[in-house]
C-alpha cells in the first residue's frame, strides 16, 4: 500500500457495480432481459465450460473435477451441514465487522478532523495498516481462550483499517463550506461530528465498510482453516482432506453466495442511507 | 470602543497578496451597511473577518465592545453558495439553529420555530423537502431562514441574491429590512452586493472597496427614510445621483486596476 492510502478518497462505485438506473427502467420484463443477454450469455458459457472439463475428467464415485449436476446434488444435500455453517461463522463475523465498524467511524473521524491527532497517528497508522492481517492468525489463536474470540479478532483487526482510513479521509475531505456553517451555528465536539463530520464523511465510511466486509469474510475463512470445528471455511477444508470434491466445490460455491448476498446487502443500505447524494 | 461593529486598521495577506490593506470601519448597532466593490476586492474576506471564520494578518476587529475571536451566534453568516446540510431536510436545516438560538426548546418546538421561519421566506411548501430537491433559489432561502433562526443581531450576507429571480428578490430585501427593523434592538446588517440597485435599497449606508489591495474608497450615506417605497426611492432625485456617483467611482477603480 502506498503512503497515500491514508489519505485515500472513496470510491466511487463498488468494484463490479452495474449503472445505477438499469437500462429500460420503464420497460417490461422482456426488454429488461434483453439489456442483460451478454451476462446471461457469459452465465451459460461458463456453466457449459464446466460441464465440458467435467465430462473430460472421469466422473467416478469421487471425480476430481465434479460436474454442475453432481455439485448441485452435493449442495442440495448438504444444505443443513452448510446452514450450520453459516450460523457459526456469522457469529464470528457479525461481532468482528460490527467492532471494526463502530471503532473505525469513531476513531476514523476523530483522528481525521484534528490535523494534530493526524500527525501523530497517521505515521503510526502507516505502519500498521498494511501488515497483513492474517499473520495475525497464529497468534491470536496462540494467547486468546477461545477460538471463536481469535477469529472475532482477526476478523476486526482485517476490518477495521479500511474503515479507520476512509473515515478519517472523510473527516479529513470535510468541504470548507459544511466547516464553516457548522462554525456559524455554533456546532461543536459532539454535535458537530454528529451532526456534519459522520453524514460528510458516509461515503467514504461506506467504502471503507465495502472493503473492510471484503476483507472480513477472506479472514473468516482462513482463520478456520486454523481450528474451527464449523464454519464456511471450516466445511471446505473438511471435505478438501477427505478429497470430496463435489461437496468442497458446493462449499465453495455457497460461500461465494453467502458473501455476495452480504456485500448486496451494504449495497443496499449505502444507498439508502446515501439518497441525498445526486 | 464602540458599541457597533469597529475594524481597527485590519490587514490581511495571503503570502505576498494583500487581500485587505489597513481598514478602518465603524459600523453603529442597527445600521444596515451595503458592500459594493469589483471581485477581488475583499468583499467576502471581510465578512470572514467579521464572523470570526479567519484571523486578520494585522489589526483587532470587535462587535459590542468585544473583541471578535471565533465564530459567534451574535455574528450570523450568510454564504454565497448554498450553505445547507444536503443530509438534513429544509426542516431540521432550521432546526440546528433554532436548537442554539433557543437551547431549552425540544426537538417538537425547534421544528415549528423552523417552520415559522421557512414561511417567512415562501418555503411552507418545502418543510420536508431536501435541498437536492429544490432550485438553488430555493435553497438560498433556506439558507436565510436558517440566519434569521440564529437571531443574531449582527446579519452578515455574502451576495445572499444573487441566484434569486427578480421577484423573489424583492420580496426578501422587503422582509430583510421588515426583519431589521423590527427587531429590538434593531439589527444591524453588512450587506455584500455587486448590485448598485440593491445596495442602495438596503443600505443606510454604502460603502465601496476598491480591489487589489481591498480599501475602502468611498463610504456614502443613503438619505433617510429607512424604510423606503420601492417607487418613491426610484423615483427621487437624489437616487440616480448616487447611483451615477456609485457607478463612476466603481468604473474609475477598475480603469485604476487595468493601468496598474
Amino acid at each position: 500500500m502506498s503512503e497515500e492510502t491514508v489519505f485515500s478518497t472513496e470510491t466511487e462505485a463498488l468494484p463490479f457495480e452495474l449503472e445505477r438506473t438499469p437500462p429500460r427502467a420503464d420497460g417490461n420484463g422482456w426488454t429488461r432481459c434483453w439489456a442483460y443477454r451478454d451476462a446471461v450469455l457469459v452465465w451459460a458459457g461458463l456453466l457449459l465450460a464446466w460441464s465440458l472439463l467435467s465430462a473430460l475428467v472421469s466422473q467416478g464415485p469421487n471425480p476430481l473435477l465434479p460436474s454442475p449436476a453432481a455439485t448441485a446434488q452435493a449442495l442440495w444435500e448438504s444444505l443443513p451441514e452448510l446452514w450450520r455453517g453459516t450460523v457459526a461463522s456469522l457469529l464470528i463475523l457479525v461481532p468482528g465487522f460490527a467492532l471494526a465498524t463502530v471503532l473505525g467511524i469513531v476513531t476514523g473521524l476523530w483522528v481525521g478532523s484534528s490535523t494534530r491527532l493526524q500527525r501523530a497517528l497517521f505515521p503510526v497508522a502507516r505502519v500498521a495498516a498494511p501488515v497483513p492481517p492474517t499473520v495475525y492468525i497464529p497468534y491470536a489463536i496462540a494467547i486468546l481462550p477461545t477460538f471463536r474470540l481469535s477469529a472475532i479478532f482477526v476478523v476486526f483487526i482485517g476490518a477495521f483499517w479500511p474503515i479507520f482510513q476512509n473515515a478519517a479521509a472523510g473527516a479529513h475531505a470535510l468541504e470548507a463550506r459544511h466547516r464553516d456553517s457548522a462554525r456559524i451555528l455554533g456546532l461543536r465536539g459532539w454535535e458537530y461530528q454528529r451532526q456534519v463530520v459522520f453524514p460528510a464523511a458516509l461515503p467514504h465510511i461506506f467504502s471503507g465498510m465495502a472493503v473492510g466486509l471484503g476483507f472480513a469474510f477472506i479472514l473468516l475463512t482462513v482463520a478456520e482453516l486454523f481450528g474451527a470445528n464449523a464454519g464456511l471455511g471450516r466445511f471446505v477444508q473438511y471435505y478438501a482432506d477427505f478429497a470430496d470434491y463435489p461437496r468442497m466445490v458446493a462449499g465453495i460455491v455457497y460461500t461465494g453466495l453467502v458473501t455476495y448476498l452480504a456485500m448486496t446487502l451494504l449495497d443496499r443500505v449505502r444507498q439508502r442511507a446515501l439518497f441525498w447524494l445526486r | 470602543m464602540s458599541d457597533g461593529l469597529l475594524l481597527d486598521d485590519v490587514s490581511v495577506y495571503y503570502g505576498a497578496a494583500s487581500i485587505l490593506d489597513r481598514l478602518r470601519l465603524e459600523v453603529p448597532p442597527g445600521q444596515r451597511v451595503s458592500l459594493l466593490g469589483a471581485s477581488g476586492s475583499g468583499k467576502s474576506t471581510l465578512l470572514r473577518l467579521v464572523a470570526g471564520l479567519l484571523k486578520p494578518s494585522r489589526g483587532s476587529l470587535s462587535w459590542g465592545g468585544q473583541p471578535i475571536q471565533g465564530a459567534s451566534l451574535e455574528r450570523g453568516l450568510v454564504f454565497q453558495d448554498y450553505s445547507l446540510f444536503p443530509w438534513l431536510s429544509m426542516v431540521d436545516n432550521v432546526a440546528l439553529a433554532v436548537g442554539k438560538a433557543r437551547p431549552q426548546a425540544d426537538k417538537a418546538e425547534r421544528r415549528e420555530g423552523a417552520g415559522h421561519f421557512l414561511r417567512q421566506v415562501g418555503l411552507e411548501q418545502a418543510l420536508g423537502k431536501f435541498p437536492f430537491e429544490l432550485s438553488g433559489g430555493m435553497q438560498q432561502r433556506g439558507a436565510i431562514a436558517r440566519l434569521l433562526a440564529l437571531g443574531s443581531p449582527l446579519l452578515l450576507m455574502d451576495e445572499p441574491f444573487g441566484a434569486l429571480d427578480p421577484v423573489n428578490r424583492a420580496r426578501l430585501q422587503d422582509l430583510l429590512v421588515e426583519i431589521c427593523e423590527i427587531a429590538r434592538p434593531r439589527k444591524t446588517l453588512v450587506f455584500v452586493t455587486h448590485d448598485v440597485d440593491e445596495a442602495l435599497y438596503l443600505g443606510d449606508r454604502v460603502i465601496m472597496l476598491g480591489s487589489a489591495p481591498g480599501r475602502i474608497i468611498a463610504d456614502l450615506a443613503v438619505p433617510p427614510p429607512r424604510r423606503r417605497d420601492r417607487r418613491t426611492l426610484f423615483e427621487s432625485t437624489t437616487f440616480p445621483r448616487l447611483r451615477e456617483q456609485i457607478a463612476a467611482q466603481l468604473h474609475a477603480d477598475t480603469l485604476q486596476r487595468l493601468v496598474a
